[in-house]
């Protein structure tokens, strides 16, 4: 099972941002999604996650593990979404933001062994009650990918997650992400404008299509 | 770096504080000081010399009392709760769709309307003998002749509690808009939602935690301004007993001067009540914070909430439905020769009270735009010249505690107006400084003022200094950079809070009262005192009056900036 796209397009007001896309992500694996800036790769996770802005439209399929995505609310969709900015809640410390992505239909003591195991696994096992704000900027980026991942998602939008972050710490973050990906055996799409951020999946490049 | 000369502009720029300070400060502390003496008995312009407690125990026995009591806690409390629940219900529902997007557009002449005008409006809506009653009457009621119910002035003051919660939401929901604005609600929002949470939860988990703290002062105003307004309990609220507040007022005003005491301890009692519900209000959101901080990370990610979501839609279309009926039905007065009870419309239509209107309230007219041009100058150049000393002391690096001075510029707005206004008429007169343009023009700036910095300050502390700093890297002259590119690119956002503070000098009524000496009389203490029992047509034409002014003003200060920067794309938004 997997993330299809089929003829995926998004048009605003009549326009067609980009040609349509067609792509197959296996589980476990992070598709890479190429194009300059402004060329619609936000707005293409935007269609996938089911909040696009008003004025846009698309066409086209969108098939996570044999469900149509289509139509369907955006909170039933179960696809997790990972920006450039960590976006961790500033009033919550660590572990409330941990505990904000656990179900709440698993029992007190089960969620808060799995937000300790997912701080242990991640070497952060110390900064359960720290303040967000007081993180550097590869721990807020963990946490950030973590409180995704306890959500249990079918599938996970990266939105040029590594972006901000120092040349060192992008190869760490870089493995991690793909750590957890592969760990949770799910699909991820990740959008970037750096051919360097690639995760060695698939890779497709989407273009303006009016400057072509 | 340069950094003798920067400190010297910005030791120049410190009078701007010093200067804004004094000028809200001591009017207040002369006023509170001024009222607390007489509330204790010591008032020796008319021979009471002992300090004594007999004023207050006047007060508790006064058979009005209990009455009054009632009446200021209900419309008080009531009309903040209920405007807190409706622009937040409104906010966490509406927020981001079409209805928000024509809510937004229609806030600002909300706003610009005055409270007295948009009191009477609400009267003339639903009293007995209102249009509501007459658009379905007789063929629904059967009524031919006005009913006899209490829909206005009613005892336990519902009437005025509404009205005050319909004018006090839009004013919550532009705080609650200037919050979210500093927030990434786009993207909080996706995250919440897939993470699977439902619309409601994200708001009451995710948004609500982080803007209440900027929406705490403002709610606290409304406390404080609903539990000691005059102007609308005396058009909308009970009249035996009325609220405290009036019956302050009324006693302030007695020919008797022995009632100046009571009217005092009166006063001094209302500041007192006002103190306990802030400080109830804060105690409760602190009991609200800490009994929810566990359950806020809970995982349960829908809630029975989310079926009363239609309820903010409907309160949003309710607002602005009654808003824009107040204003018709202002509209239809003035302009009617005769209306018979229960026809729907008047019978015959005329311009005459226009004609007479006008002809009185020109002089009114141009009193109030003075002192409300003059505040408004007065307050915008001592607000810009604060926030610049501000923006100049943290690019020095440092830091102004900013909490500490919202909480001081909030301060006139919490402190209930005639709780000190009667000290400040004492010591207007005793320095003879009653009824002068400047004395008019001082007091209204303790109310612009803060107006004028709320909704300027985000804009301005915002503004990118790399503009100014390209700029006097060309130029060399600081000053003129400050002139030529810094104000002008701030010119909308300078105009918007002047228009802003404008039109709050225009709203004032009681300060215009108490040192106007009889020599000021403003279009809305003429509103105000019509609105008791003349012709509802010549009142009309009045209370538009009161409402043109300051919506002109808006007018202006929204076209003019746009009309002068038509060619320039970047400066429209």
């Amino acid at each position: 099972m997997s993330l299809q796209l089929e003829g995926l397009q998004i048009t605003f007001k009549g326009r067609r941002l980009f040609a349509p896309v067609t792509l197959a992500i296996p589980n476990g694996e992070i598709a890479t999604v190429m194009g300059p800036s402004g060329c619609g790769k936000s707005t293409l996770l935007a269609a996938i996650a089911g909040n696009l802005e008003h004025g846009f439209s698309v066409s086209g399929r969108i098939v996570l593990n044999g469900r149509e995505l289509n139509g369907t609310r955006m909170e039933e969709r179960r696809v997790g979404i990972l920006f450039q900015d960590d976006l961790l809640f500033p009033h919550f410390d660590v572990y409330g933001n941990l505990a904000f992505g656990v179900s709440g239909k698993l029992d007190k003591k089960e969620r808060r062994q799995r937000i300790l195991e997912a701080l242990e696994r991640t070497g952060l096992a110390d900064f359960a009650h720290r303040d967000v704000a007081t993180l550097s900027g590869g721990q807020k980026a963990r946490v950030s990918l973590l409180r995704t991942m306890l959500a249990e998602p079918e599938a996970v939008l990266l939105d040029e997650p590594f972006s901000k972050l120092d040349k060192p710490l992008r190869a760490s973050f870089r493995d991690f992400v793909r750590e957890q990906v592969a760990q949770l055996t799910i699909p991820a799409l990740l959008v970037t404008h750096d051919e360097e951020d690639s995760c060695g999946g698939i890779i497709c490049r989407l273009g303006g299509e009016e400057d072509r | 770096m340069n950094s003798s000369g920067r400190r010297g502009v910005v030791s120049r720029l410190r009078v701007f504080p010093l200067l804004t300070l004094t000028a809200f400060c001591i009017p207040i502390l002369l006023g509170l000081a001024g009222t607390w003496l007489p509330a204790f008995g010591f008032l020796p312009v008319i021979g009471a010399d002992q300090l004594s407690l007999a004023p207050f125990r006047e007060l508790f026995s006064h058979p009005a009392y209990p009455g009054a009591m009632r009446g200021t806690l209900i419309s008080g409390l009531g009309a903040t709760i209920l405007a807190l629940a409706c622009s937040l219900w409104i906010t966490v529902t509406v927020y981001g769709s079409t209805l928000w997007r024509l809510l937004i557009r229609a806030l600002s002449p909300l706003l610009a309307m005055p409270h007295a005008a948009f009191a009477i409006g609400f009267g003339f809506l639903v009293a007995p003998s209102g249009w509501l009653v007459r658009l379905v009457s007789p063929e629904l009621t059967g009524y031919t002749i006005p009913p006899n119910w209490l829909t206005v002035k009613d005892p336990y003051g519902v009437s005025l509690t509404i009205a005050l919660a319909l004018k006090e939401t839009p004013f919550l929901l532009l705080m609650c808009l200037s919050g979210l604005n500093q927030l990434d609600m786009r993207r909080t929002d996706w995250i919440g939602r897939s993470l699977g949470y439902s619309r409601v939860r994200i708001w009451t988990r995710l948004v609500l935690p982080q803007l209440y703290s900027q929406l705490r002062l403002p709610v606290l105003a409304v406390l404080a301004y609903s539990m000691s307004v005059v102007d609308v309990a005396m058009i909308l609220g009970p009249s035996l007993p009325p609220t405290l507040s009036v019956l302050v007022d009324r006693w302030f005003n007695d020919p008797d001067v022995h009632h100046r005491l009571l009217g005092a301890a009166g006063a001094t009692w209302l500041l007192v009540m006002t103190a306990e519900a802030i400080v109830l209000f804060i105690g409760c959101e602190w009991l609200i914070r800490h009994l929810t901080v566990g359950r806020l990370t809970d995982g349960s990610r829908t809630t029975p909430l989310d079926r009363l979501r239609w309820l903010g839609s409907v309160s949003a279309v309710g607002l602005l439905a009654i808003s824009l009926g107040c204003l018709l039905i202002l509209v239809i007065w003035s302009c009617t020769g005769r209306w018979p009870f229960p026809a729907p419309l008047p019978t015959d239509y005329s311009l005459r009270f226009w004609e007479k209107g006008l002809g009185l309230a020109i002089g009114p007219l141009a009193i109030t735009f003075l002192v409300a041009a003059l505040a408004t100058c007065i307050g915008a150049v001592l607000v810009v010249g604060c926030l610049e000393y501000e923006v100049r002391l943290k690019q020095q690096g440092r830091r102004p505690d900013s909490q500490w001075v919202l909480w001081l510029v909030y301060l006139p707005l919490l402190v209930p107006q005639i709780a000190f206004l009667f000290g400040i008429q004492t010591a207007a007169v005793l320095l003879q400084v009653e009824g002068t343009l400047a004395s008019m023009v001082g007091i209204h700036l303790v109310f612009v003022l803060p107006y004028i910095f709320l909704t300027l300050s985000n804009v301005y502390r915002n503004f990118d200094p790399r503009y100014i700093r390209v700029a006097v890297a060309v130029s060399g002259a600081p000053v003129r950079s400050f002139f030529q590119v810094k104000l002008p690119m701030l010119a909308k956002p300078i105009a918007f809070a002047m228009a802003t503070g404008f039109a709050v000098s225009v709203a004032q009524y009681l300060p215009t009262m108490y040192l106007g000496a009889g020599r000021f009389m403003t279009i809305t203490t003429e509103t105000v005192s019509l609105a008791g029992g003349s012709d509802r047509r010549i009142v009309a034409v009045y209370a538009l009056c009161q409402f043109l002014l300051p919506a002109l003003v808006y007018g202006v200060a929204i076209f003019l900036p746009a009309w002068f920067f038509r060619n320039r794309k970047a400066m429209q938004n």
